[in-house]
């Protein structure tokens, strides 16, 4: 411990510099973060681009941090004096994460403390987000700039270092984005997102300890490059029927959905459809149905995937995600997905057998939570807090409903009430869910920022009252398959009108 | 004596270079010895593969009896390592490198570390990026005397350096070197000449020899023989003799296995009646200069 104290001093003497400005950044971050709650409902232009500036300046100040203080006691080459010394390694491991803690990692909590507590949270409540959002920035901004450091011999290698994958990234994102980012999973995108924190704190961990300890850095990089195709082929190739599984495993099941049920609406055969696109494609739509739903609930259909086989063996398999839904009526929903057209040709006047899985999430324990026009904040629980406030000339309504650390795990949506009426009426509603919505089970989710916000307003010209907060919660995520026999699509062709000149 | 330094079949290979090729070495203790070779020959590889600064493409190299690659903080605490292309802590002034290293060392001798700094007449409030090369050196190099270590090893630490800055130099480890175990490489013979008790030469990766430099100078001897029968038929010569000349009737050769009685048969086993046989002693220099040729014309 005492060669760790050494060494930690030397550092903070010789990058004093590096400190000062950091920490400047951070105070910056600190300030405007914490006035943000202020100025959301007015914000002006120069506030949102000192807000945005402090968040490009803050990472860059980590990285520079993180760089100068590993590139100190450069790993690769063999020319370093301080290779023949009696360094353990153990001791400048220690003293670099002991100066990371010191002047990244505590300087963010306080701050993010700070901020979060100007927004009207309670601090205690909030403990689990503030660590573990500590743990996330470790792991994205700290760790892989720490590894590549230690790969590197200066700042020219590490800027280069870190280009590269960049450039190659974004020419591939460019040609393909689906192979760099894969799709979006909704709700259970963070099963994604953490299988690739997964690998950085792997990777960039046994990067680190495999050089400080041996110092083989060319191992070291292939380790790294290796990593790096890891997270790439792993944001593309895992299959979201996979993130669903791990979902429901991972969801603690509140509800008793054995007599859920999904069939194919055969009162609604009519909306059947087999729409003739471009490009060679058809695109099939289902009529199903959802029965057996407990009372009060409601279900979100998140994923489909279907088979479609032919009497000859002849088979085609579509995985619809991001899930599209051609209509909704209730618990009726009719289902898309996307056959190629020559297999369509072949097989379409033919009786099909088609073998369907929908995944599913089911919602309820429905709340509501009025939030009157004024300026004091309302807590809304499994949301955060919420404002509402009436404009100029009581024209214009404004709603900011603000979390911290992560989405709500909750289904979101917002209402204006009329207050003339004597009985609550809506006056304007969000048809939809307004909110993005996370199933991931930590408290909380990567960002810069501790608290993200949304912020909704209505233009009605009448006098408003108050604002409502309508939340539903999910409480199981959920397969159930279907079968069709016998469905002939070329019944249900639909060319679509040509469009006149 | 123990052997404070081994190379054992050391081989290191940079992609098809071959740097060392099954190179044997030994260092024993409070020997001062030194590696000396051209340039390239390998003698900053094997003090690097030495020091656990490199690794080896094969064999194995001991310091203090274990592997080198398993050199602990504890055996550097007994090792002065200084190098001609080290990279020092730039920022840091003299005095903040000597306070800041001292914390490392158990041994360190404060007293002896103001002294080397006054031998050396080391500013001690200039950065290091502020030095001068030679200053740079002297800075190193009390920083590794400093501690009293057991092995000091000195790659190339006269190269670009003044007659007087040298002499400092080896005026301060010599006078600081208490019986430690001294290991200094140079392409230049004359560098170390002077007090090395043992030389080895590294051409080419290969070691071509290493011993006392008594037993080397009492061994090599230039030999001149007038013949009293010249005759033009080809001669096997022996193995030993190297820079062969002959002329009608004049041979000379350098003998590398120079012993009075076993030379003189050799040559009247192999020539017959001589009229003059002449031995000369050779300087130092001259037996590199014989070896190094041989060595190439061998390759």
């Amino acid at each position: 411990m005492r060669q760790v104290l050494h060494i930690f001093k030397k550092d903070v003497r010789h990058l004093w510099f590096e400190i000062a400005v950091a920490m400047t950044v951070v105070a910056a971050f600190t300030f405007t973060g914490a006035r943000r709650a202020l100025w959301l409902v007015d914000p002006a232009t120069n506030r949102i681009a000192a807000w945005t500036l402090v968040m490009i300046l803050l990472p860059l100040a980590w990285w520079t941090l993180i760089a100068r203080v590993i590139h100190d006691e450069v790993l690769p080459g063999d020319s370093q004096f301080w290779i023949t010394r009696p360094y353990s390694w153990r001791s400048l491991v220690g003293a670099k994460a002991l100066f990371i803690l010191a002047f990244i990692s505590l300087p963010m909590l306080l701050a993010d403390g700070v901020i979060v507590r100007a927004y009207g949270f309670p601090l205690e409540g909030e403990l689990s987000g503030l660590l573990w959002s500590q743990v996330l920035l470790a792991i994205v901004f700290v760790l892989p700039i720490a590894a590549l450091s230690a790969l590197t011999t200066g700042f020219v290698q590490l800027i280069f270092a870190i280009l590269t994958p960049c450039v190659i990234a974004l020419g591939v994102a460019i040609v393909a984005p689906e192979l760099v980012l894969g799709g979006f999973l909704g709700g259970s995108d963070w099963v994604k997102t953490y299988y690739v924190f997964l690998l950085i704190s792997v990777a960039a961990s046994g990067i680190l300890v495999w050089q400080y300890s041996m110092r083989r850095t060319a191992a070291a990089r292939s380790l790294a490059v290796a990593a790096g195709i890891l997270a790439v082929l792993g944001m593309t190739l895992i299959p979201w029927s996979a993130a669903f599984r791990i979902q429901s495993w991972l969801s603690k099941r509140r509800v008793d959905q054995s007599l859920v049920r999904v069939d194919f609406d055969s009162g609604s055969r009519w909306l059947t459809r087999a729409v003739i696109e471009g490009d060679d494609r058809v695109r099939v739509e289902l009529p199903v149905n959802i029965t057996g739903l407990p009372a009060g609930m409601i279900a979100k259909p998140e994923g489909f995937s279907v088979h479609l086989q032919a009497p000859d063996g002849a088979m085609w398999q579509a995985d619809q995600l991001p899930l599209r839904i051609a209509s909704k009526m209730g618990h009726k929903f009719s289902l898309e997905a996307t056959v190629d057209g020559a297999f369509y040709r072949r097989v379409k006047d033919e009786p099909l057998k088609v073998r369907g899985s929908l995944y599913m999430t089911l919602l309820g324990n429905r709340r509501t939570v009025r939030v009157p026009f004024g300026d004091r904040f309302v807590h809304v629980p499994r949301v955060g807090v919420c404002s509402a406030s009436g404009g100029a000339n009581r024209q214009s309504y404004f709603l900011i409903c603000s979390s911290a650390f992560r989405f709500p795990p909750v289904l979101v949506s917002y209402r204006f009430i009329e207050s003339a009426k004597e009985a609550v009426q809506d006056v304007w509603s969000s048809s939809e869910p307004r909110r993005a919505i996370s199933y991931s089970p930590f408290p909380a989710e990567l960002g810069i920022s501790p608290v993200s916000q949304d912020f909704t307003f209505s233009t009605v010209p009448l006098p408003l009252s108050e604002a409502m907060v309508d939340t539903v919660e999910p409480l199981a995520h959920i397969r159930r398959n279907l079968e069709i026999d016998n469905l002939r699509l070329g019944d249900f062709e639909v060319r679509p009108a040509p469009v006149s000149p | 004596m123990t052997d404070i330094l081994r190379a054992i079949d050391l081989s290191k290979r940079f992609r098809k270079t071959v740097v060392l090729d099954h190179l044997n070495m030994s260092v024993p203790e409070h020997s001062v010895y030194g590696l000396v070779g051209p340039n390239g020959a390998g003698k900053t590889t094997t003090i690097k593969i030495l020091m656990n600064a490199r690794q080896p493409t094969e064999g194995l190299t001991e310091v203090f009896g274990h592997d080198s690659r398993k050199l602990s903080p504890e055996d550097f605490t007994q090792i002065g390592y200084v190098s001609e292309n080290q990279q020092m802590p730039d920022w840091m002034t003299v005095e903040y490198f000597m306070n800041y290293l001292r914390p490392f060392y158990p041994g360190w001798d404060a007293a002896r570390a103001e002294n080397l700094l006054r031998q050396f007449e080391l500013p001690p409030d200039r950065k290091i990026r502020n030095l001068s090369h030679g200053m740079r050196m002297k800075a190193a190099l009390a920083s590794s005397l400093a501690y009293r270590p057991r092995l000091i090893v000195l790659d190339e630490p006269f190269t670009g350096l003044d007659a007087l800055v040298r002499d400092e130099l080896i005026e301060g480890v010599l006078g600081c070197a208490d019986g430690a175990t001294i290991l200094i490489s140079s392409h230049d013979l004359s560098e170390v000449e002077s007090f090395a008790s043992h030389i080895g030469y590294l051409d080419r990766g290969r070691l071509q020899f290493s011993e006392e430099m008594t037993s080397l100078v009492d061994r090599f001897r230039e030999i001149e023989i007038t013949l009293a029968n010249p005759s033009q038929s080809s001669i096997s010569w022996p193995a030993t003799w190297l820079n062969t000349e002959q002329s009608a009737a004049v041979v000379r050769f350098v003998d590398t296995q120079f012993d009075p009685e076993r030379t003189i048969a050799e040559v009247h086993h192999l020539f017959g009646n001589t009229h003059q046989i002449s031995v000369n002693p050779m300087p130092l220099r001259a037996i590199f200069v014989t070896l190094a040729k041989a060595g190439r014309r061998a390759a």
